[in-house]
């Protein structure tokens, strides 16, 4: 699996196009970077609106919208590491 | 046979699609071949999965271009115009659906506005808020419905050469949601300069108790965070709505295309499915309702000290 991840890199590294692999490498680290970290954070906040809905089930309601602008806040983090690399691969 | 009879009729049908989804990528593999090449329309470079987006002027009213875009755009501004104004005139004491939704549209942002900022500003910026949320709820929905807005290519009924059907989003264009952005960012400015005064804007922005050295770092990243809010305003909105489409378009078929192999596109279809509902019924409300809230939070922040 990893020569099938390492194998385009490498084809376009001996034809001489180093620069559309790092390209391809550039895209590829914002994206996935960009969502590691949302998942991480997505996740810690989903986690931690399940335990104070717990705590306290009365405060559901205000709980759950401030979650969902939390939620829209995160997942924006991945957008901007995903147009980084856009920026990157296009630029 | 008596599993078959006392199964449920959601069962049943659940059973049958998934049964007919593994059939067809079978059927498609055993046709067409796992061999991947890329298709001689993406190869040749007719079509490229940007078509989607393109731009293509249609007629030009002197300065202004009329394309896909605009014609998004006077929908929406027709629609919501006229829905919040028909819903306005034809008030009853027991609301009918529509009335129910604009009165709970109107109970969200006046809560929304009156929690975030203080009481003189939200009685000037209710309805701008307001108006964002209905705005750009209304203009996300829309990308979601079929329209024959595709001139790039075209299909033949009857006789008549007609634009395709294709979804397409005003969002996914960088400028819709920079012009909107861009009116937030200079409102809430404006309304700090003219609470603070233009220097004492930019005294309010520093916390209090940072020492003399620290002070110019902290001011310049102060300064920046507020350019990176309308950065991050266009962005939200503009990168959300392009990445789903894009994604609705390439689980939906287009992933196939662009490899060439027909068991890829079928394969992925309940993918799509589910991305397209996933993308209409929470993102497009979730990213107005983030962009109404946020403005009411810059507004707000901009009339207090830190």
């Amino acid at each position: 699996m990893l020569f099938s991840l390492l194998h385009p890199i490498l084809t376009l590294a001996t034809t001489g196009d180093v620069t559309k692999a790092g390209r391809a490498i550039a895209l590829g680290v914002g994206a996935g970077g960009g969502a590691a970290g949302a998942g991480a954070g997505i996740g810690f906040l989903f986690g931690s609106v399940i335990e104070s809905v717990t705590r306290q089930p009365e405060m559901r309601d205000e709980i759950t919208s401030i979650q969902w602008l939390g939620f829209a806040l995160t997942e924006a983090t991945f957008f901007y590491g995903l147009v980084g690399g856009f920026i990157a691969f296009f630029l | 046979m008596s599993r078959l009879e006392t199964m449920s009729t959601g069962k049943k049908i659940s059973y049958s699609v998934l049964a007919i989804w593994l059939f067809g990528i079978i059927f498609f593999a055993i046709i067409y071949g796992v061999t991947a090449h890329k298709a001689p329309d993406v190869a040749s470079g007719t079509f490229s999965p940007t078509n989607e987006f393109k731009l293509d002027t249609w007629f030009s009213l002197g300065p202004v271009a009329f394309n896909k875009g605009v014609l998004y755009l006077l929908i929406t501004v027709t629609l919501t115009i006229g829905i919040m104004v028909y819903a306005a005139d034809h008030l009853h004491e027991r609301p009918g659906r529509l009335q129910v939704v604009v009165e709970w549209f109107y109970s969200l942002t006046r809560g929304l506005a009156t929690d975030n900022m203080s009481r003189k500003l939200e009685k000037k910026y209710f309805p701008f808020i307001a108006t964002l949320f209905v705005f750009i709820l209304v203009t996300n929905l829309i990308g979601y419905i079929p329209l024959p807005v595709n001139t790039t290519d075209k299909f033949t009924l009857f006789g008549a050469h007609l634009p395709s059907f294709q979804l397409y989003a005003v969002d996914t264009n960088v400028a819709f949601p920079l012009i909107l952005a861009l009116s937030v960012f200079v409102l809430f400015n404006y309304e700090g300069i003219k609470y603070h005064g233009l220097g004492g804007y930019f005294k309010s922005l520093i916390p209090a108790g940072i020492g003399k050295g620290l002070l110019p770092l902290i001011a310049l990243i102060e300064v920046l965070s507020i350019f990176l809010r309308l950065i991050s305003l266009t962005v939200r909105l503009w990168a959300n709505l392009l990445a789903g489409h894009l994604l609705i378009a390439f689980m939906g078929g287009e992933l196939g295309v662009l490899v060439g192999q027909t068991v890829v596109s079928w394969a992925l279809l309940p993918l799509g499915v589910a991305i397209f509902l996933f993308e209409a019924v929470l993102i497009a409300g979730l990213q107005a309702f983030i962009f109404a809230i946020l403005t009411a939070i810059y507004l707000g922040g901009a009339v207090s000290s830190h």
